[in-house]
């Protein structure tokens, strides 16, 4: 309970410090405030799917549901955050270059992401019974994770043929310059995963409720 | 020439089951179950509708994974896992299908071929000329009566002279003649190993010598 | 008796020889595919008209129409199975693995047909310039390998969903990128007098990627 309020305490002084106390990158303006939210949103997404698909090669090893849990809800919290970042990484570069979307590395990599995700979820929606469900998902879920390693070299290739020559600037979002925009930076991106997690555990706890109450119900009221 | 009358290699044959046990959400299907059988002989799986006989006979022939406890087939004193249980088990059961667009000598053919088997058109062959299909081996599959279809399964599984038979309800859709088949396989088979039937049909669990009763919830439970 | 390697190939071999005459028996999954790899074609062609000097373009409509095509066709293998009840009769004569290899030549062996009608007929419609065949064949092999592994795996695990084409192209999509930008660029390569090396190593790894998984996954398949 405390750590809740700890939680949402730090996230809220965190987006305080990004928006008053931290500056504005030189040729970004006010569209520097962006990076606060969609960095970290596209940091989660990486990090919940790697979460998931850790979980699933431990319900293949395993077979205890508590991974499949785990990796379902990673799942369905990884891609919200995944199209949070995608939309706010697309209204950034309309912003900023005046397109929404241009197929650079960055976006062409959180896009496949949000592929994935998608296929997985699918998937997981059309498969009944708990244990046929965790395993087919698991199994997606390992070639998938063939896949990332490969998918991650072929992005930048995808970016040189379609843009031979470098039309767009650098993206300067790594600008550690001043460090009240970096600390700020930071305080979000740990707020995020703390919010990640927090998330996670309601998840997971509900999903566990809900299958506790199919069983007594079945078991005979 | 007739091998089905050869007597199969009298190996030892054992099976058991330690809380055996598949079960879905809400605790439906196959409750823990404990046995040790052991050839020659010929074992009865008794119980209710949903009790989950069919769900034993899968789990004895490494089709369905337990959720619960463990089941151990030893075969001359070397154990068996599940994945490599279907080469010495012949298994028969309704949903037990046969490809349609192949005649019933092509499809044991096959599973002859896919099992490695020497000569697989002669034993083809032999199993139907055992169950009285010799001269049907040409039509295709849709062409069969469903008792047809049920000599076809029990065909496929003696095909590979397995020392372990599991037979789910082997009397469904048989007539007299047909029962009377099953009879005799039953009778040659348990000299030599071991003979599983799941049934509620008493004429049929009374050819065995042992019973496995499942106790189960059963589908028409209202608890 | 434990399973061995002679059996196992014996396995293979029968399933890819029973799927060949059930294919030629019924030739339903074949026409369809070729039909609709035509179609396909057909409707790029009157879209696009000839297009002899954009070498882009071209590698990349071939590959998508390829890709269709394998879409809607690739998947029938174990939805036949799936559909039939024969599933169970497969697991008790053969391992996982015999299956999956089985059918993986076989869907290779389709996809090879498909190509042999698809990709004459469509260099022929959209004008494209003479291929270096070495190279062209060995980017289409490869990616095509690639392709057949990725949506056999695939189509085994989505047969057994309610889910069926939509889903299985859904599912399949993600993986399949990999495939398509090294195939693009490769066939693109070739044609612009590039190295296909980069493409064709990625192509490779990747195919030996996804077919040593699938290895280790097919025994998790089909437990039920």
């Amino acid at each position: 309970m405390a750590l809740r309020v700890l939680l949402f305490v730090w996230i809220a002084g965190a987006l305080l410090a990004g928006f008053l106390w931290a500056p504005t990158v030189e040729n970004l303006g006010e569209t520097t405030r962006v990076l606060y939210f969609h960095i970290p949103s596209a940091w989660i997404a990486v990090l919940a799917l790697a979460w998931s698909m850790l979980h699933s090669l431990l319900y293949l090893r395993t077979r205890r549901l508590e991974h499949d849990d785990q990796a379902a809800a990673a799942a369905e919290l990884g891609i919200l955050f995944c199209i949070g970042a995608t939309a706010s990484g697309s209204l950034w570069a309309r912003a900023q270059w005046g397109s929404y979307w241009n197929w650079d590395p960055r976006e062409t990599s959180i896009f496949f992401v949000l592929l994935i995700y998608g296929a997985y979820l699918a998937l997981r929606s059309a498969v009944e019974g708990d244990e046929r469900r965790a395993r087919l998902a698991a199994i997606y879920s390992a070639i998938a994770f063939v896949a990332v390693p490969f998918l991650m070299f072929v992005v930048p290739r995808i970016y040189a043929t379609l843009h031979p020559s470098p039309i767009l600037p650098q993206q300067g979002e790594k600008t550690g310059m001043d460090p009240r925009i970096r600390w700020s930076f930071l305080a979000m991106l740990v707020g995020f995963t703390g919010l990640f997690f927090w998330m996670m555990s309601l998840r997971v706890r509900v999903t566990r409720a809900e299958r506790r109450r199919l069983e007594t119900r079945e078991a005979g009221a | 020439m007739n091998a089905a009358a050869a007597p199969a290699a009298a190996v030892a044959l054992s099976l058991e089951a330690r809380g055996l046990a598949h079960l879905y959400t809400g605790r439906r299907g196959l409750q823990p179950v404990s046995f040790a059988v052991a050839s020659p002989g010929a074992v009865a799986v008794t119980g209710v509708n949903g009790s989950g006989k069919s769900t034993l006979l899968r789990l004895m022939a490494g089709l369905l994974r337990p959720t619960a406890g463990a089941s151990a087939l030893t075969l001359g004193g070397v154990a068996v896992p599940p994945a490599a249980r279907r080469e010495v088990v012949g298994f028969a059961s309704p949903e037990l299908q046969f490809y349609d667009e192949f005649s019933a000598l092509e499809n044991l053919a096959f599973a002859a071929e896919a099992r490695g088997l020497a000569d697989p058109h002669g034993l083809a062959r032999a199993a139907l000329e055992r169950v009285g299909l010799a001269s049907r081996g040409g039509d295709r599959v849709t062409a069969l009566s469903s008792g047809m279809k049920q000599r076809l399964r029990l065909a496929f599984a003696l095909l590979h002279r397995p020392p372990l038979l599991l037979l789910d309800e082997p009397g469904s859709h048989l007539d007299d003649e047909g029962r009377a088949l099953v009879d005799r396989v039953v009778d040659e088979e348990r000299r030599s190993g071991l003979v599983v039937i799941a049934t509620n049909e008493e004429r049929e669990w009374r050819l065995a010598a042992e019973r496995i009763e499942l106790r189960g919830r059963g589908l028409g439970d209202p608890a | 008796m434990p399973p061995n390697g002679s059996s196992s190939v014996a396995a293979v071999w029968a399933i890819l020889r029973k799927e060949c005459r059930s294919e030629w028996r019924t030739r339903y999954g074949l026409n369809a595919a070729l039909l609709f790899a035509v179609a396909t074609l057909t409707g790029v062609s009157f879209a696009v008209g000839r297009l002899p000097d954009r070498t882009d373009l071209l590698s990349a409509l071939l590959w998508v129409v390829l890709l269709f095509a394998s879409l809607a066709s690739l998947a029938h293998a174990f939805v036949k199975e799936v559909e039939g009840h024969t599933l169970t009769l497969l697991r008790l004569v053969a391992s996982p693995t015999a299956i999956a290899l089985g059918k993986l030549l076989f869907n290779l062996l389709f996809l090879g047909v498909l190509e042999v009608v698809t990709v004459p007929l469509f260099l022929i419609l959209m004008g494209g310039p003479p291929p270096r065949w070495g190279a062209f064949l060995l980017v289409l092999g490869l990616g095509s390998l690639a392709l057949a592994a990725t949506t056999t795996l695939v189509g085994a695990v989505v047969s057994q969903t309610r889910g069926r084409g939509a889903l299985f192209a859904a599912v399949s999509l993600p993986l399949l990128m990999v495939v398509l930008a090294a195939g693009v660029s490769g066939l693109r390569a070739q044609w612009d007098g590039n190295p296909i090396g980069p493409d064709v190593r990625l192509l490779a790894a990747y195919a030996a990627a996804v077919l040593g998984a699938s290895v280790l996954l097919y025994d998790h398949l089909w437990e039920d």
